[in-house]
């Protein structure tokens, strides 16, 4: 068992888990390794922490095709453990990566340790009520979410080895009609404030509550998730939750959410917490910072007008 | 006509999982069970599908004892024939344990031709089953899916991931997994419910299935299952006027540096 591997088919995200794959290579005495399908993205992998880098060449623009590709890789070389980034594409990969190996994986750890001779991880249950830790055995398998690591400070005088690998990728399925999802606004998983409403807001003209308020403070506007799904007031790329967006913006704001556990799960690594909300035993008050008891009819506005 | 197999989970209700604050571990004794909601889109996708297609549709569930009131949940939302797994070993089931139990039983249930499951489960949520059994089987997976169709011999479907959308098309045989935006789960009628009593259902144990061991073992070792606990000020405002709260709110965001 030897080495720790990084591999998402987004670069920027494999340079994030560098950042990982370096303290546990660091701690284990092993080298980095990066797993990649782009040839043209081996330097800079080695430039963000890599000793290693292993290109996957195979005739698929479809990473989801080169699950068996990765997977027999790992059991040629046997790492102590593979990180892959928890995008839907590197979690579908990991699954099947997984099922090949014959081991056991995890999703969305979003911590990661070396303790007593192995890897350790944390992740959500139960809707985000309960973590569970688990120590990893045989090659450990773990999906990292997107922008839980800071991409590394690159240094273009750092030299690794670039092996380029031909693979057979799978071909029974045919891939058409890519089309990007065009956001209605800002990326809210990248946030920096954000107004959140929840089905405490009446009606879709209420919006515009949210929309002043967020426009004095310089904010985006999330919903939760029956707003965007069963109301369809916001996009889908706007519900912050469990299933939906994990945002970590300075100031989050809610105002009508009750704050369901799926809820509180995607926005617990916000820094400040504030909470808008009639009932004063809805759960939302339990994970926030400060919180207002009352009207938000009455609040947002003079809370609206005060910030100006 | 193709046959689909439609797998969900029985699951605790998280709502009804209760934290002791002293120890944080989970008090699971007053908690009910449901059918994962994913699954019931899965569920539903399934029987939509067939009422298109003509298709048959079973379902398959791996599950405890307490999985037998899923049964008549399951079969009231329209598929006609019912196999559960029923093992104590589903307590402690991971995705591994869970995928090769499921492929097992697909085996011998033997005319699968589109297996349909939901994106995760709401207990675990670990987004893996669907493609470990489509790997297990040797079939292609298509997950993500928010629209299908099934034409002749071929499934095609929309997935949504993350920034984009894309339209996959496969042969049968192959699995589905299925995001909760591809449709509404009906409430089943009161003649469905009665009429899922009526419905047959096959039951096996892990030693009908034939497996290793190590096949129904977990992989990794669970060292803990603890409450979440955040720790934040809960400094709330509930007495005085709208705009008494607003300025004490407004007044400590500005202490904190925060607008």
């Amino acid at each position: 068992m030897a080495g720790i591997w990084v591999y998402s088919e987004d670069t920027n995200i494999a340079q994030q888990l560098l950042t990982l794959g370096g303290e546990l290579a660091d701690k284990t005495q092993q080298q980095v390794c990066a797993v990649t399908i782009f040839e043209q993205d081996a330097q800079e992998l080695i430039a963000s922490g890599a000793d290693k880098v292993f290109v996957l060449k195979g005739d698929s623009a479809w990473p989801e095709s080169y699950a068996q590709a990765v997977a027999d890789l790992a059991s040629k070389e046997s790492p102590m453990a593979v990180f892959i980034g928890a995008t839907l594409r590197g979690k579908d990969l990991a699954a099947k990566v997984a099922a090949r190996l014959k081991t056991g994986l995890v999703t969305d750890a979003f911590s990661v340790r070396y303790e007593d001779g192995a890897i350790e991880t944390d992740r959500m249950m139960y809707g985000g009520l309960a973590v569970c830790t688990e120590v990893l055995r045989g090659i450990g398998l773990a999906t990292i979410p997107p922008r839980t690591y800071d991409v590394p400070v690159k240094d273009n005088s750092r030299t690794g080895e670039i092996v380029k690998v031909n693979v057979a990728v799978e071909a029974a399925v045919a891939v058409g009609n890519v089309c990007p999802i065009v956001r209605q606004g800002a990326d809210i998983a990248t946030a920096e404030k954000l107004v959140c409403i929840g089905r405490g807001v009446g009606k879709k003209e209420d919006l515009l509550l949210a929309q002043n308020l967020a426009a004095v403070l310089g904010a985006e506007i999330g919903c939760t998730r029956s707003i965007a799904e069963d109301y369809h007031w916001l996009p889908n790329e706007n519900y912050i939750g469990l299933s939906g967006q994990k945002v970590k913006p300075s100031l989050y704001l809610s105002m009508g959410v009750s704050g369901q556990i799926q809820h509180v799960a995607g926005i617990r690594d916000s820094k400040i917490i504030v909470a808008i909300d009639t009932n004063e035993n809805a759960p939302i008050f339990a994970a926030a910072d400060y919180g207002i008891v009352g009207d938000l009819y009455q609040i947002v506005p003079l809370l609206t007008e005060a910030l100006k | 006509m193709p046959n689909i197999v439609v797998c969900y989970k029985w699951v605790l209700d998280e709502q009804d999982i209760k934290i002791n604050p002293a120890n944080l571990a989970l008090d699971t004794s007053r908690a009910k069970y449901k059918i994962s909601e994913y699954d019931r889109n899965a569920i539903e996708e399934a029987v939509l599908q067939a009422e298109k297609s003509g298709a048959s549709v079973v379902c398959l569930t791996f599950g405890t004892s307490t999985a037998k009131q899923s049964l008549k949940d399951a079969l009231s939302r329209g598929p006609e024939k019912a196999y559960w797994i029923n093992d104590a070993a589903a307590e402690k089931a991971d995705a591994f344990v869970t995928s090769n139990v499921l492929v097992a039983a697909l085996r011998k249930v033997g005319d699968y031709d589109i297996i349909i499951c939901g994106e995760g489960s709401a207990d675990t949520y670990g987004q893996q089953v669907g493609p470990r059994v489509a790997t297990l089987l040797d079939i292609p997976v298509i997950t993500f899916v928010t629209e299908m169709k099934i034409e002749g011999n071929k499934v095609i479907a929309t997935r949504k991931i993350g920034d984009c959308t894309e339209v996959v098309t496969v042969q049968i045989p192959v699995v589905i997994t299925v995001l909760p935006e591809v449709n509404k789960p009906r409430i089943p009628s009161l003649k469905q419910v009665l009429g899922a009593a009526k419905k047959p259902v096959t039951e096996w144990k892990i030693a009908d299935l034939g497996l290793n061991m190590e096949d129904t073992e977990p992989k990794n070792n669970v060292k803990s299952i603890k409450g979440f606990v955040m720790s934040r000020k809960n400094v709330i405002y509930k007495e005085g006027t709208p705009a008494e709260k607003v300025t004490s709110l407004v007044a400590n965001l500005t202490k904190e540096g925060a607008l």
